[in-house]
């Protein structure tokens, strides 16, 4: 075999490859209808090169923006979707099937799950895992007067999201702990 | 009749010579004329006939005034594009605020759970 021929060949592998890997970038559906419905409505779309240009503006001397362009150095998007409603349970749980679909496929793990029978709080986080490196996060949240989506594209460092808590008057939240227990929780 | 006539018309248009009372007043007439024309041509700056070649090497005005107006407008292309550059680098950096904030919120709703658990 000549060498051009096994360099096609190596390319084509690595092609096919690159594209059976999972991606971590779920398709996240219109939401035309709730946002009709929503009082308030958050669509946030950064892709890797808006990402890029943010950091850029962020001041590297400022611990919150210090901090914030460590995490989204190794990102790839984030894609945020959320819907406030003046009523409960507005939506159904068929508006959010298909991302949930999506989340059944190889590669994504349900990191936590809470459901709250009193204040109605759920919240799912999904993980997705390669070489033991984090490549992408999903939250659905859905409470009876809101609901959202979250999804982190690429290189997602738990310790430093760990750490940028609290900077949005968050408190610190110990994710270790929380699959330590065993990924699903219900209460 | 007509004989008459003719008679008396040949003789009014016959040529007769120019009193000589006539011909000095005309030619010191014209001798005046031509020293005034001559005098005040002396007296007017020399008109120069400006040839082709001469004409280009005229300083052209619009030239320097072409390239400023290219440069200002190059300046104002360029201020106007790092403006845009940089209202949309804010609004990308406000947008992953918003996206970490929302993200956070929605953990801690996690943390309060897990940690409501643990001490039940």
């Amino acid at each position: 075999m000549s060498r051009v021929t096994a360099f096609f060949v190596a390319a084509l592998l690595w092609s096919v490859a690159a594209h059976a890997a999972p991606d971590a970038r779920l398709v996240l559906p219109d939401f035309a209808g709730l946002e009709k419905k929503a009082t308030d409505s958050v669509a946030i779309t950064l892709d890797s090169s808006l990402l890029q240009l943010a950091s850029g503006f962020m001041n590297s001397s400022d611990p919150k923006d210090a901090a914030t362009q460590q995490i989204i150095k190794g990102l790839r998007g984030i894609y945020v979707r959320s819907f406030t409603f003046d009523h409960d349970f507005v939506y159904q749980a068929s508006d959010i099937e298909a991302v949930r679909k999506q989340l059944e496929a190889p590669g994504w793990n349900r990191l936590v799950q809470t459901r709250s029978k009193k204040t109605h709080e759920d919240v799912d986080i999904y993980i997705m895992v390669e070489n033991q490196q984090a490549i992408g996060l999903a939250l659905i949240s859905s409470e009876p007067r809101e609901l959202t989506i979250v999804n982190i594209v690429g290189a997602i460092d738990l310790d430093k999201l760990r750490k940028l808590e609290g900077q949005f008057g968050v408190p610190k939240l110990d994710l270790d702990s929380a699959s330590a227990v065993g990924g699903d929780k219900q209460h | 009749m007509s004989e008459d006539l003719e008679s008396k018309l040949r003789e009014a248009m016959r040529p007769v010579a120019p009193r000589r009372e006539l011909t000095d007043a005309l030619i010191s007439r014209l001798t005046e004329g031509r020293d005034g024309q001559e005098a005040s041509s002396a007296a007017a700056p020399p008109v120069t006939r400006v040839t082709p070649a001469r004409r280009l090497q005229r300083p052209v005005w619009w030239l320097p005034v072409g390239l400023a107006a290219s440069l200002l407008l190059a300046v104002g292309i360029q201020s106007l594009h790092e403006h845009d550059q940089r209202e949309k680098g804010l609004e990308a950096r406000r947008q992953v605020f918003e996206a970490l904030r929302v993200t956070n919120q929605k953990l801690d709703l996690v943390y309060r759970a897990v940690h409501d658990e643990s001490k039940s």
